[in-house]
């Protein structure tokens, strides 16, 4: 199958990754808990792939490095842990649901949200969107680096820079980010960090992070056994145990380790170039036929991650997306995407989209055969709509 | 048997603390804190067999967190 439902998780994993994962099956036990040597390898497995996480992002605290079941697990930690009543939070409108339903749920416990609209290519517009819904109780602004549905980039820097001058907290979801698009938490005005340990990492399903760059730290939402402290009856306040009660993924742990790794050996720059060009390549493509809708810029302008987002006139995108599946052996995402606030802002809540998200392994000639098969649907459609006329 | 133990709150830490040591060319081991002396850390220590004073001297100097140090008689 050729595989471009990146967004959604990696497919195929390094091969170090698979290794890595079976190795830990085969010789790592409980760690933080017994003196044997197998619960210690696990111990040391953990501690290095928070170095080489922590190396990732430009942070020199390994310590500060969560582990997570997924992205959506560390957002819920950030905002349901820090938000309490009274408090406002502003969100972007390109949010995925792992934002905007802890956000809208935490509404019936007196913390408003606000939606700042993100302008397309217009980073100072976006930004006074955001400034423009700072109030005297906003406390954090929790963003996307990149929309999951449209690739479309937020000017994070900037947001980052505009909350520390207003003492806001920052949380950025870098989910569809990390491992392709450089991010350093040197100097940076971003508080936590959020991402899948599953997507640009390369690591297994079931894994994700959670970097704590701020003094202030948010509630537990799991207490528990962490290993230390174990006869006092609060939850340790130091970081990571504070966070990270019961046995945790060793094995995936291990494998996202593996995959941080091969992010490191391949060079973040040289991922971007490789999978920007595949999508740049995908959007010209698509843009030459007039039956193809596209809903951004071209992927090459600098303001996006490889993520093209397209509908094929007169068909639903579950449509599209099933006969890509059936008939050309092809995998992508369809509809919503878990993004309904994305969708509303460009106009496809309606119908979806068919979105297809570039990996290091996929390759130009993948891209040709993509197009070829829409071409080839696109074709057998307008046939069919001019019969049914 | 005497050993050397440095003794930590947590089990980060104290791999934050054996790396140092690694790069700094003492060696370490991870053992369990013997009952009497685990109040408040994770149970764990590092055994230092040799260069035990150097080794807490960089560890404390690091600013990484310790709980306690001590030599211990394991009989």
């Amino acid at each position: 199958m050729i595989y471009f439902d990146n967004g959604a998780t990696t497919f195929p994993k390094p091969q170090s990754v698979i290794n890595a994962v079976s190795r830990a099956m085969r010789t790592c036990a409980n760690p933080g808990r017994s003196g044997h040597r197998l619960s210690v390898r696990s111990s040391e497995i953990i501690f290095e792939c928070r170095q080489n996480t922590a190396r990732l992002f430009d942070f020199d605290k390994p310590e500060n490095v969560i582990f997570t079941n997924n992205c959506t697990a560390a957002l819920n930690t950030v905002i349901r842990g820090t938000l309490k009543e009274g408090d406002h939070v502003i969100i972007s409108s390109l949010e995925h649901n792992a934002v905007l339903r802890p956000v809208a749920d935490l509404k019936d416990r007196g913390v408003e949200y606000s939606v700042a609209s993100v302008i397309e290519g217009d980073n100072d517009k976006t930004l006074d969107n955001f400034r423009s819904q700072i109030k005297g109780n906003t406390r954090m602004v929790v963003c996307t680096h990149a929309s999951n549905v449209f690739g479309v980039r937020l000017p994070i820097e900037r947001i980052g820079a505009m909350c520390r001058i207003y003492g806001i907290l920052f949380c950025v979801d870098a989910a569809q980010t990390a491992g392709v698009m450089p991010i350093s938490l040197k100097d940076s005005d971003i508080d936590y960090l959020c991402t899948a340990g599953h997507k640009g990492l390369y690591g297994p399903m079931g894994t994700g992070v959670l970097v704590i760059n701020s003094e202030t730290t948010p509630k537990s939402l799991i207490q528990g056994g962490t290993g230390s402290f174990s006869s006092e009856l609060a939850q340790p306040d130091v970081l990571p145990d504070k966070y990270e009660s019961g046995t945790p993924n060793v094995s995936g742990i291990a494998g996202l380790n593996e995959g941080v790794k091969f992010v490191l050996n391949k060079g973040i720059s040289n991922i971007r170039a490789h999978e920007t060009d595949l999508a740049q390549r995908l959007y010209n493509g698509l843009s030459k036929n007039s039956r193809v809708i596209l809903y951004t810029e071209p992927p090459s302008s600098g303001g996006h991650a490889p993520v093209i987002s397209f509908n094929i006139e007169g068909m639903d995108s579950e449509e599209v997306a099933e006969t890509l599946n059936q008939r050309f052996n092809i995998a992508v995402r369809a509809g919503l995407h878990c993004a309904p606030l994305a969708h509303q802002s460009l106009g496809t809540a309606e119908s979806g989209t068919v979105r297809a998200v570039m990996s290091v392994f996929n390759s130009a000639p993948q891209i040709d055969y993509f197009l070829n098969s829409v071409n080839k649907i696109a074709t057998l459609t307008s046939k069919k709509v001019a019969i049914d006329t | 048997m005497e050993k050397n133990l440095i003794i930590f709150n947590n089990m980060t830490y104290l791999m934050k603390a054996k790396e140092l040591l690694r790069k700094n060319d003492i060696r370490s081991r991870t053992v369990r804190t013997p009952s009497s002396l685990r109040r408040g850390s994770c149970g764990y220590s590092l055994q230092v067999n040799s260069d035990y004073e150097r080794a807490y001297r960089l560890i404390k100097d690091s600013g990484i967190p310790m709980t306690g140090a001590s030599a211990v008689d394991f009989g």
